[in-house]
């Protein structure tokens, strides 16, 4: 019998489709976000840090931009990444070993709050800084 | 009392290019479910393929997605589906091999849990003689149902809902998925031996077992019976972390 499958890209689309779906599933796709951001982050860390190899004169002039408020608000950006995907997968660690698997989503709003709390914790820092 | 309902309904038939979306309007009674609306369609265009038996969620044959989640049409009412909507969109489940319509292919599916070696019934069953019997009591060892005088429900219905609505399922049909990886840590539970409870825990190892699973809780979410297929799997990890630690410091896991 001829059956159809759906395409990998259109099957691949479902790991971003929250309509109506519960607080796990959100817990799902930002942790997909925010690892894929870290990966990206990680490649660029790589790539600028390569600029020491140019010395001082290449080095200096990098890290007046930095300080720039645009590249700074990056930096809280990344700082979210982190907390939000560290938090979540501390909460994905707990339930996966059998801990307190029927409470996950109030550990995954209870994770993000303290996220939230940290993002605006180091915002202030870095702008203040 | 009846009311008028639009519907957009998933049609493909084997040889088309692609889907398509078909609308229709059909009048139904103010009380009907969502399984009325799909057989009210069938009356006006004969060409429509759906699968449905019992009409009460005990068989779990005609589920679909509805408005893009996965539901049970035969008790899901239609003022429900209606809320906030001018239209109904009725779409088959995912992750299956799309036969016809609404008519997708379980046989993996059912594979996958005749590897646990049985379905997934009730934590407790009362029995004909007024008496609560745990499953061990029910079944014999060999997992073949005693002569208790027992009335047995099961939770899972085999609808497939778990599989359509898992994300991991999307990356690779080789995943255990939810239902068979509940009804592996089901079967371990009902029985005493520990060469078939070591079977069934190697069975939901590796790479395509629990260990697939990425902690979305859309199984349990959507499950229309309580089976917590979600539960199951972290259950499972949780007792295969401990057999390796054990393992790891030279213990008998």
């Amino acid at each position: 019998m001829a059956m159809a499958q759906d395409s990998k890209l259109k099957r691949a689309a479902h790991w971003a489709d929250v309509r109506g779906r519960g607080l796990g599933m959100w817990a799902y796709v930002l942790n997909r976000v925010t690892g894929i951001g870290l990966v990206v982050y990680l490649y660029i860390h790589l790539v600028v840090l390569s600029m020491l190899t140019g010395g001082p004169a290449a080095w200096d002039p990098f890290i007046k931009v930095v300080r720039s408020p645009l590249f700074l608000g990056l930096d809280v950006v990344l700082i979210s990444g982190w907390l939000i995907h560290g938090l979540n997968g501390l909460r994905v660690t707990l339930t996966g070993v059998g801990l307190g698997v029927r409470a996950q989503k109030a550990m995954f709003v209870g994770f993000m709050a303290l996220a939230a709390i940290g993002i605006v914790a180091m915002a202030l820092l870095v702008f203040r800084s | 009392m009846s009311r008028d309902v639009p519907v957009k309904m998933f049609r493909f038939k084997p040889g088309d290019a692609a889907p398509r979306y078909q609308t229709y309007r059909v009048t139904v009674p103010d009380a009907a479910n969502v399984i009325d609306v799909i057989e009210a369609v069938w009356r006006q265009d004969a060409s429509l393929t759906f699968r449905h038996a019992c009409h009460h969620a005990s068989c779990g044959t005609c589920a679909v997605r509805l408005n893009g989640y996965e539901r049970l049409p035969c008790i899901y009412s239609v003022a429900e589906a209606l809320q906030g909507r001018d239209e109904m969109l009725i779409e088959p489940l995912r992750h299956f091999p799309l036969v016809s319509d609404l008519v997708v292919d379980v046989a993996g599916f059912f594979q996958k849990q005749e590897a646990a070696g049985l379905v997934i019934t009730r934590t407790a069953e009362t029995s004909l003689d007024g008496r609560r019997y745990s499953p061990s009591e029910l079944f014999d060892q060999a997992g073949k149902l005693t002569d208790r005088p027992y009335n047995r429900f099961e939770n899972c219905v085999e609808c497939g809902i778990c599989i359509s609505a898992c994300p991991t399922m999307a990356a690779t049909d080789k995943f255990f998925g939810p239902a068979g990886l509940a009804a592996i840590n089901r079967a371990r539970q009902q029985t005493d031996d520990p060469q078939r409870k070591s079977l069934l825990l190697a069975l939901a190892d590796g790479e395509q077992g629990v260990w697939r699973c990425h902690s979305a809780f859309e199984c349990t979410h959507a499950c229309p019976q309580d089976v917590d297929p979600a539960g199951a799997i972290m259950s499972l990890r949780h007792d295969l972390a401990a057999q390796k630690i054990k393992r790891l410091f030279g213990g008998q896991g």
